[in-house]
């Protein structure tokens, strides 16, 4: 029978081996996995604008079209992205920004798109969410997404807000929840209303 | 890499490769004793990625290579390892080729990693991988092992494959996200075959053919 102190240094040695072969993984696809993170970003910005894309567009053909027709804007600490292409004559189409909050499991971000009246909502996408499939992870679905179009960040007594809940009396600010993802929708709906707050305030 | 395939052969010389085991051993992992058809294990991931044929075979490949992998480094290390420890230090075995295989998807194959999101981290906890660790790379030299290890990944993915061709085919009316040309036009796509019940039917009607083909178990026959 090995001793104690065996165990102890088998551990340790098969430990270490581990991890570094693990570090150098890590490291060595560490490039490749930021620049698949930025275009999966890029495209997210794209779609929440509802830019015109190729239907297989590369990652490469994202960038390029982020980079030629939107415009990185810092407004008071919150990132803004402005959609002007360049045969818009300098006229912005639409405005993007960042929202981030906790989900359910974890942190949820995407990009939320308005119009250029700054109160009508054009497009939202959640680029990064691990909510539980088939309830929460519905929100990325094109069905629950899409309810947003055209829906205005201001209730009808002028407060900013959005409202995500059951389906009832309808309002210009008011989205269907999804059933069984109570939690998400309502997650979904604080960090909406601090990205909303932070635009309004801003104006 | 080359070190160890030279001393996996110098173990098992004298009888030529394998002791002459191979071949047994081969039949015996992805047929006789199927991991999924047979021994009806790891069917989470089993049930859960199947509902595209790429995704199957993407995640055939990623247990091929963590079964190969693993088996051959426990086999390696069986002399070695204190007997106390032998779990938790295949455990790390496993979950450091997981884990390399998930980088290296998540680098150069990203839509393939987002589609499979949690899964191929889970093949850490699939226990046709821990099982044939212990049952059996800890009790067999390295090259046989590694065998065992290829059988078992390949009735796994095989058994993924089958599943994952009717899946899609019926639930989508495509093939690898294609048309076909004269079938796509004419077929409904059952949405039921794409939802969690679909993965349910096909694994039972494959473990069904799987089981008539063997015949009855041999228990039965004495």
């Amino acid at each position: 029978m090995k001793g104690n102190a065996y165990t102890l240094f088998y551990a340790a040695v098969l430990g270490s081996v581990c991890a570094l072969l693990l570090t150098a993984a890590a490291s060595f696809t560490a490039p490749y996995k930021k620049a698949n993170a930025e275009a999966e970003e890029a495209l997210n910005i794209l779609l929440a604008l509802k830019v015109p894309l190729a239907a297989e567009a590369s990652a490469a053909d994202v960038l390029k079209v982020l980079e030629a027709s939107v415009r990185e804007k810092d407004r008071g600490g919150v990132t803004m992205y402005t959609y002007s292409p360049p045969d818009a004559g300098g006229k912005t189409l639409a405005v993007a920004m960042r929202f981030s909050g906790p989900g359910v499991w974890a942190p949820i971000r995407g990009f939320l798109a308005l119009e250029p009246d700054m109160r009508t909502i054009r497009g939202i996408t959640f680029y990064e969410q691990e909510e539980t499939p088939g309830l929460g992870g519905e929100i990325v679905t094109s069905w629950f997404r899409e309810q947003f179009v055209g829906k205005s960040i201001m209730g009808p007594d002028g407060k900013p807000g959005i409202i995500v809940s059951k389906p009832g009396e309808q309002a210009a600010n008011k989205v269907d929840a999804i059933s069984g993802a109570t939690m998400t929708c309502d997650k979904v709906q604080a960090m909406l209303n601090e990205a909303i707050k932070s635009i309004v305030e801003e104006k | 890499m080359a070190d160890s395939q030279q001393l996996a052969c110098a173990t098992c010389a004298p009888k030529g490769l394998c002791n002459g085991k191979g071949l047994a051993t081969l039949k015996e992992g992805a047929w006789a004793n199927n991991p999924l058809a047979i021994q009806v294990l790891g069917i989470c991931s089993a049930l859960a990625v199947t509902n595209r044929l790429e995704n199957s075979l993407v995640m055939g490949a990623a247990l091929i290579f963590v079964c190969v992998g693993s088996n051959l480094i426990v086999s390696l290390l069986r002399k070695c390892t204190p007997h106390r420890i032998r779990m938790i230090a295949e455990v790390a075995i496993i979950a450091t080729f997981v884990i390399v295989f998930d980088q290296f998807l998540k680098a150069f194959y990203w839509d393939m990693s987002k589609q499979l999101g949690p899964y191929v981290g889970l093949i850490i906890t699939n226990c046709i991988v821990m099982g044939r660790a212990e049952a059996f790379a800890l009790q067999n030299p390295p090259m046989v092992s590694m065998v065992d290890g290829l059988a078992n990944g390949l009735g796994y993915a095989a058994v993924l494959a089958i599943i994952g061709f009717f899946r899609e085919l019926l639930g989508t009316g495509e093939i690898l996200g294609r048309t076909i040309p004269v079938f796509s036009e004419w077929y409904t796509p059952n949405q039921l075959m794409i939802l969690a019940p679909g993965a349910f039917f096909a694994l039972g009607i494959v473990i069904g053919i799987f089981n008539l083909i063997k015949g009855p178990e041999p228990e039965e026959n004495k």
